[in-house]
């Protein structure tokens, strides 16, 4: 029995190693700075540890019933401490409080187990004799999990399945106990099926963690997942929840089925309908299809060339019955050109003019996409415009990042355009900005097909009007060695975002 | 009891942070394999060590073509050699380059997933009176014309796109290269000391009216007051001047080994300062500090000067020697196992100096580079890594840029190849990781390039870039390793205004000299002068007229 106690004390120090070590590893993918959560996480653990083993002198009675109820403990919260984490980290308002509550609760079990079953065990060896045995199996375990960790545990079996593997030890560890001590212990019956029915959680999260951490990924959308694929250039989400279908681009939402038409006719038609027979017709962004729906409502347009980045995109809502319902088979339809490409690239090489170009980019949150609105990209754009075309540019919420869209305006102004700045309200997004840009003044007209939902001549005035607390306090221009777009982008939806 | 326990995991504790701070160390020094594909590439050692060994034989023959003026050495200097020439419509000369590239310290590679440069990645906007840097950029139309001040218009293309340079200190990025962020009030007032110095050293002009600092070099004034500033180390006028601020210390380091490849106690104060106070260069379109860049590096210059001249390119063939016979100078070449023979006028010997001795036949014993004198060109010793990414890793701080330094190590950090790009398409990205061996005296240092086990050089790069970004290694797809025995000159102190540089200006008969070690600033800037210099002097002496 001694040795078999022994043995115990090599798995739970391992255990115990690789449970502060996975707290470590998971702190630092989730918040960076290895060095910083390695430091903290090892401090917090250690002081808790030192917590446990202090309280474990009021532990009178009961010794083996207290360790296997540890046991049992560590096992479950250690087990599933790698998941927890990764899940919680989305949800949490703030995830240190939870990563070293977490850290100490485990520390705090920890530091109870080697004094308990050095109490346990003071009647069965000489004091001299268990102290040198209790700590030599220490530290082995010590050194087997420090080699195991990055050797085998985190190539092969990766974070979430290693914490679960070494729960599922601290359990066995607890069961065992309990078989050791079965003629001494009390409710054993209630304690060997608490012990089974870890065991049975902690095996069934090691065979589905990969399953886990998809979930993790669909508890960060409020509907369920109906289509994701990772393409190389974004992950992809579509959810529908009863009618509404939403579609995600790296988690930000790119549309909502309920409203998008106000977003996609606020786009289209304030140009289209202020040109004479628009019949060329080029789309930059917008693969999915939405904004070529309301283009095909025109009788003169002839042809649209669409490019997007991303193959899967434009695949999904040409292929797929489920979203292409969404844009009317814009995408296959005749008069329609997909073209996958990167649309500063492909414009460089363009050769042809356009009467009407739709600029439909996701936002300026990033440097690459801030390329996308620099005066160089403009200027590419002005080439492929016919002299009496018109231009559209989605811009960002004049509400919430106001500086931001009127950089817009002033990029553009700056390369020559006049631009005719307009807003739409969209449920989905909030208050919505677009800039019309020509080369002469835009004078629009109002000449809408039939069966729009949301523009029309009437809601055309007020949406010209911007109020006073949409009017910018910076002015800039946005070129690629400034990148002032994108520094303007950061700050007012950080600010936004932090005050919300 | 709990004392003893709380030692026992004091030391698991210890260990797990020893694990993870050295983790970069520990896992590179366990694995001998990696799991990505590595190359050691690098200018032809065996042509180079045959020439040190004199174990080349000249071709006995008579010479077998003709041409006016031949051209040895394709680098930045000899290319623009020609460019000149040709510019002023004089065609009969010829290149050559031993390389089977031409491009020399401009060299760049390429591969899936971008063009990369191997050595020189950028130029700074040119000043006033860099006036051929100016003619070769509007007519390669890097320049596209000029606002109503005279400022250049640039093609926005090409300047360096926003952000350009960001500084890995106290665990994040900061913006720029000058450390700012939590300072003490003493390090960021002298700080403000030193650039209200060069901001003052920048627009300084000696008593003949010449800037105090200009380029090329050989523009700047000749007043006594700034050339004494070569006679000191950059050390020494940093003591003068009582600046003991660890990090603006670290930052005029940092600069040092980014220009010359060496530290603030062997370049002299004169360029030292010069690489801060020598850019006053202006553009209509960008701010005072940028730079013109391209994926490739100024390999994108190369191949324009390469396209211009390739008429008159004999690449992957090795000068032997270079002699004075009757009827004109003789050029002995050798491609493989062929050798020729070449008779000219005038030679322009635009490779480094310390060639010279072995391949120009009686080159004289009193100049640099005679192997008679003992030798004071120094050049220092780099290794260049070009490592594929599946990403730039996420980090800390401010996103990532142009150029990318890290405070705490040795080398100058990285320049990520496709932050020029406009496309958005991939993640996958090529960065260049400078290394110069600045803490070694440059011969101990080439013997460490060359004779270190070459999966200890990247084990080396590998647990420095971790430092910036732990996991490092699970993004990297490909390594190319690129060793510069001879990196660049070292201006060390004495050397820019010394009899030893001055010397080197003088023509051996008819061969000139057209390098940047002339200049003892190795740039585009200095080489291309020296090249149109050289180049200069034989159309004088032929009278040719430009036309």
């Amino acid at each position: 029995m001694t040795y078999a106690l022994l043995i115990t004390v090599f798995v739970i120090s391992t255990c115990g190693l690789v449970y502060e070590l996975i707290a470590g590893t998971v702190a630092s993918y989730l918040l960076g700075d290895s060095i910083t959560q390695f430091s903290t996480v090892i401090g917090v653990y250690l002081f808790a540890m030192g917590i446990g083993s202090f309280f474990s002198k009021y532990i009178e009675k009961k010794l083996v019933f207290t360790f296997v109820q540890v046991e049992l403990i560590v096992g479950l919260i250690g087990g599933i401490s790698a998941a927890l984490l990764f899940f919680l980290f989305e949800h949490v308002e703030n995830f240190r409080i939870l990563l070293y509550s977490l850290v100490s609760i485990i520390g705090i079990l920890i530091g109870l187990e080697i004094p308990l079953l050095m109490r346990i065990l003071k009647d069965k060896l000489e004091f001299k004799d268990l102290v040198s045995k209790i700590f030599t199996f220490d530290y082995v375990g010590a050194l087997l999990a420090s080699l195991l960790f990055p050797l085998v545990l985190v190539p092969h079996l990766g974070l979430v399945r290693s914490s679960m593997l070494f729960g599922l030890l601290n359990v066995t560890v607890g069961l065992w106990t309990i078989h050791i001590f079965r003629n001494e212990l009390p409710w054993l019956n209630t304690l060997r099926a608490t012990g089974a029915s870890l065991v049975i959680i902690l095996v069934g999260g090691f065979a589905f963690a990969d399953k886990l951490t998809s979930m993790a990924e669909a508890s960060s959308y409020p509907d369920s997942i109906i289509y994701s694929t990772s393409t190389p250039y974004q992950r992809i989400v579509i959810t529908g929840g009863g009618k509404e279908i939403k579609l995600f681009l790296n988690g930000n939402l790119q549309f909502s089925s309920k409203d998008e038409y106000r977003y996609h006719e606020a786009l289209i038609h304030p140009a289209m309908g202020s040109l004479k027979n628009p019949e060329n017709i080029l789309v930059l962004g917008g693969g999915d299809g939405m904004a070529v729906r309301e283009l095909l409502k025109y009788p003169s347009v002839k042809n649209i060339t669409l490019v997007d980045l991303d193959e899967q995109m434009t695949k999904i809502f040409r292929d797929q019955p489920a979203f292409s319902h969404l844009n009317d088979n814009s995408l296959s339809n005749p008069k329609v050109k997909v073209i996958n490409a990167d649309a500063f690239v492909w414009l460089r090489k363009n050769q042809n003019q356009f009467d009407f170009i739709c600029v439909d980019f996701p936002d300026p949150s990033n440097f690459s996409l801030g390329k996308l609105y620099t005066d160089t990209f403009y200027a590419a754009v002005k080439r492929a415009l016919k002299p009496d075309g018109l231009l559209v540019i989605q811009s960002t919420s004049p509400y919430y990042a106001k500086n931001s869209f009127w950089c817009v305006v002033n990029t553009l102004e700056a390369v020559g355009y006049k631009t005719l700045p307009y807003h739409a309200y969209v449920p989905s997004f909030g208050d919505w900005g677009y800039v019309l840009a020509g080369n002469k003044p835009v004078k629009l007209d109002f000449d809408y097909p039939t069966g729009l939902r949301y523009i029309s001549a009437a809601t055309m005035e007020p949406m010209l009007s911007f109020p006073k607390d949409m009017q910018p306090t910076v002015h800039c221009i946005n070129k690629l060695n400034n990148q002032a777009l994108v520094h303007l982008f950061e700050k007012e939806w950080g600010e936004y975002v932090e005050t919300h | 009891m709990s004392k003893r326990i709380s030692r026992s995991a004091f030391l698991k504790g210890a260990g797990a942070l020893f694990w993870s701070l050295t983790s970069g160390n520990w896992l590179a020094g366990c694995s001998n394999k990696f799991s990505f594909p590595v190359r050691w590439l690098g200018p032809s050692m065996a042509l180079g060590h045959a020439i040190r060994d004199r174990t080349l034989t000249p071709h006995k023959g008579k010479p077998e073509e003709k041409k006016t003026i031949y051209i040895i050495g394709g680098g930045i200097a000899g290319l623009s050699a020609g460019w000149w020439l040709k510019r002023n419509g004089f065609d009969d000369f010829q290149i050559f380059e031993l390389e089977k590239n031409v491009g020399g310290n401009s060299s760049s590679g390429q591969n899936d997933v971008s063009k990369y440069p191997r050595g020189a990645h950028y130029v700074p906007i040119p000043n006033e009176e860099s006036q051929y840097v100016r003619e070769f950029f509007q007519e390669i139309g890097i320049i596209k014309g000029f606002a109503q001040d005279g400022k250049a218009i640039y093609d926005e293309l090409y300047l360096c796109h926003d952000p350009q340079e960001r500084l890995f200190k106290d665990g994040s990025f900061q913006e720029g290269l000058v450390p700012h962020k939590g300072l003490q009030s003493e390090d960021k007032k002298q700080t403000e000391r030193f650039f209200k110095i060069i901001e003052e050293l920048r627009s300084a002009k000696g008593l003949d009216g010449k800037p105090a600092f200009a380029i090329p070099v050989d523009l700047s004034s000749n007043d006594s007051k700034y050339k004494e500033l070569d006679q000191i180390s950059m050390t020494d006028w940093l003591l003068h001047n009582e600046f003991d601020s660890k990090p603006l210390l670290w930052y005029v380091e940092y600069c040092c080994k980014d220009d010359y490849g060496a530290i603030p106690d062997i370049v002299s104060a004169w360029a030292g300062l010069h690489y801060f106070a020598g850019r006053r260069g202006r553009a209509a379109n960008g701010e005072h500090n940028t730079v013109v860049t391209w994926p490739e590096g100024n390999g994108f210059l190369v191949e324009k000067l390469r396209e211009k001249l390739k008429n008159h390119l004999k690449t992957g063939e090795m000068v032997t020697q270079i002699s004075n016979e009757e009827g004109g100078l003789k050029v002995s070449t050798q491609a493989g196992d062929s050798k020729k023979a070449y008779q000219c006028e005038y030679a322009i010997f635009a490779s480094p100096r310390f060639l010279a001795d072995y391949l120009v036949k009686d080159y004289p014993k009193n100049l640099p580079g005679s192997s008679k004198k003992k030798n004071s060109l120094t050049y220092s010793p780099w290794i260049v890594a070009n490592i594929t990414l599946s990403r730039i890793p996420p980090s800390r701080g401010v996103q990532p840029a142009w150029d990318n330094v890290s405070y705490y190590s040795e080398s100058l950090g990285y320049v990520n190849a496709t932050h020029q790009n406009i496309s958005t398409r991939s993640s996958k990205t090529v960065i260049t990781y400078y290394l110069p061996l600045s803490s070694f005296e440059p011969k101990a240092g080439r013997m460490k390039l060359y004779t270190d086990d070459q999966k200890k050089w990247l084990k080396h790069i590998i647990a420095d870039l971790d430092k910036m970004h732990p996991d490092i290694q699970t993004y990297i797809k490909e390594v190319e390793l690129w060793p510069w025995g001879h990196g660049m000159i070292r201006p060390s102190v004495g050397y820019v205004w010394g009899e030893e540089r001055k010397l080197m200006q003088q023509n051996v008969g008819n061969i000139y000299f057209a390098h940047s070690d002339m200049s003892g600033i190795s740039n585009f800037e200095e080489a291309q002068y020296q090249g149109i210099k050289a180049a200069g002097h034989i159309m004088d002496k032929l009278g040719h007229k430009p036309g």
